[in-house]
């Protein structure tokens, strides 16, 4: 038991869990933490990934970042697929009200998420995206940014 | 999107939700928000119903507004006045836009005027800002027409009487497209398993005419067949009965709607994978999904 331990024992009930506690065997009382332990200045990030599943038998995971990542066929492209069924600028990603967004680009093939031909939808984690053939995974989770 | 100098009408899904919003993390996928559908061809707007869902599409326009400072004409029509398609109402940023003008259109036939029923939502026992306070030009109308145009959108409607104070069902048409929005209806209870009464065959019939070869059906599916047994009266449909009927109208896109509060992301999901093959199978030339809130379609 340390110095700063304190007795958070106290009244009637708790008086019965102490002797609850001492009959199993547990002898020592619970440190009070202070407040400052359990509240850190974490800002939470989103972080989104597009995993493409088996085009040319590659796996590949991009991460997105906030600005927008056009998907096609084109040089330059911030993926780019080599595949005639996909469009030289067919879709793009883009992060607006804190959520990512698939847009067709007016492809010819067009642009399903779970199977759904699509203009534009709200992304959400898991949703399988089809980009002229090509299947994608999206996916995002929050992680914790240190200061 | 444009497609060889064809410009496509989006039918965009900002609340999906039937009866009341739910939010929360086991329905991000399909959506929380209550009715609220869009139809736009280019600079006409028109919106289907003001449950919650509107707020998130007031906020959009909004965004809009201040990047392009156009003013966007708006043409809002209600199925009717229960909470969950005019909810979201007080909460449309564009009514409090003093250069927006927005119309608002509903049924004839309810014993309360229209305007009154939407001032009453927002008079102080409820709201603390009055419907008269908005600055938005705001025009509301018992539609008195057959046929409605809007733009280049001719919109048709009809009562439907199998809801509780009943509702309207819209038909869109535009670009040679044809869009029906028909939620808030017992379908179990106009076609029934055996021949009904004359007043039955009647809706049946004007049902299948009206949503007959829609190139999209947004429609009530709130229950299972299961549910639907112990919700016999509550004025909604059952999933498996909106499929067949949509598909024997020749329904090209069936977009299942006013999905029921208790059914989460994964009750959805399950319910999709459990049906997926039997409508791929037996509905092969039409499409069905869940509508999802923040999905827009070309249509």
């Amino acid at each position: 038991m340390t110095a700063n331990t304190e007795k958070t024992l106290k009244g009637d009930k708790f008086a019965k869990d102490a002797a609850s506690d001492k009959d199993s065997g547990c002898d020592e009382t619970t440190t009070k933490l202070s407040r400052s332990t359990f509240v850190a200045e974490v800002p939470i990030k989103l972080r989104a990934c597009l995993e493409i599943i088996g085009f040319r038998k590659r796996k590949e995971i991009v991460e997105l970042g906030q600005g927008e990542a056009v998907i096609g066929r084109m040089r330059g492209c911030t993926i780019r697929l080599s595949s005639n069924n996909v469009s030289r600028r067919h879709a793009r990603v883009i992060f607006r009200n804190e959520e990512y967004h698939i847009e067709d680009l007016g492809s010819t093939n067009g642009t399903y998420v779970n199977g759904i031909r699509v203009a534009k939808c709200a992304l959400r984690s898991n949703d399988q995206i089809d980009v002229g053939g090509v299947k994608m995974l999206f996916t995002e989770e929050r992680i914790l940014e240190k200061v | 999107m444009t497609n060889a100098g064809e410009v496509k009408p989006l039918v965009t899904f900002w609340g999906t939700r039937g009866s009341i919003s739910t939010p929360g993390r086991i329905t991000e996928k399909y959506g929380g928000n209550t009715s609220c559908i869009t139809v736009q061809h280019q600079d006409t707007h028109i919106i289907l119903d003001a449950g919650t869902g509107i707020r998130n599409l007031g906020i959009e326009l909004a965004d809009e507004h201040k990047e392009t400072q156009n003013t966007p004409s708006l043409h809002l029509f209600l199925s009717h006045t229960h909470w969950d398609h005019i909810q979201g109402l007080p909460f449309f940023q564009l009514a409090y836009l003093k250069d927006v003008k927005l119309t608002i259109y509903g049924s004839p036939q309810k014993e309360v005027f229209l305007a009154a029923i939407l001032k009453g939502q927002m008079d102080s026992e409820y709201f603390p800002v009055g419907m008269a306070t908005f600055p938005a030009d705001i025009s509301i109308q018992e539609i008195s027409e057959d046929v409605i145009q809007v733009g280049e959108v001719t919109i048709d409607w009809q009562e439907q009487v199998y809801h509780p104070g009943g509702s309207v069902r819209y038909r869109l048409r535009v670009n040679g497209k044809k869009i029906v929005y028909a939620t808030d209806v017992e379908l179990n209870r106009i076609f029934k398993p055996h021949p009904g009464s004359g007043e039955h065959r009647a809706a049946a019939r004007d049902y299948l005419e009206f949503v007959s070869n829609a190139d999209l059906l947004i429609a009530d599916g709130q229950y299972t067949e299961e549910e639907y047994l112990s919700k016999v009266g509550w004025g909604h449909s059952s999933i498996d009965l909106l499929v067949k009927t949509a598909y024997e109208a020749q329904v090209k896109q069936l977009a299942i709607f006013h999905h029921d509060p208790q059914h989460s992301d994964t009750f959805l999901d399950q319910l999709w994978r459990k049906n997926r093959s039997k409508y791929r199978s037996a509905y092969k030339k039409m499409e069905v999904f869940w509508a999802r809130e923040g999905l827009t379609l070309a249509i």
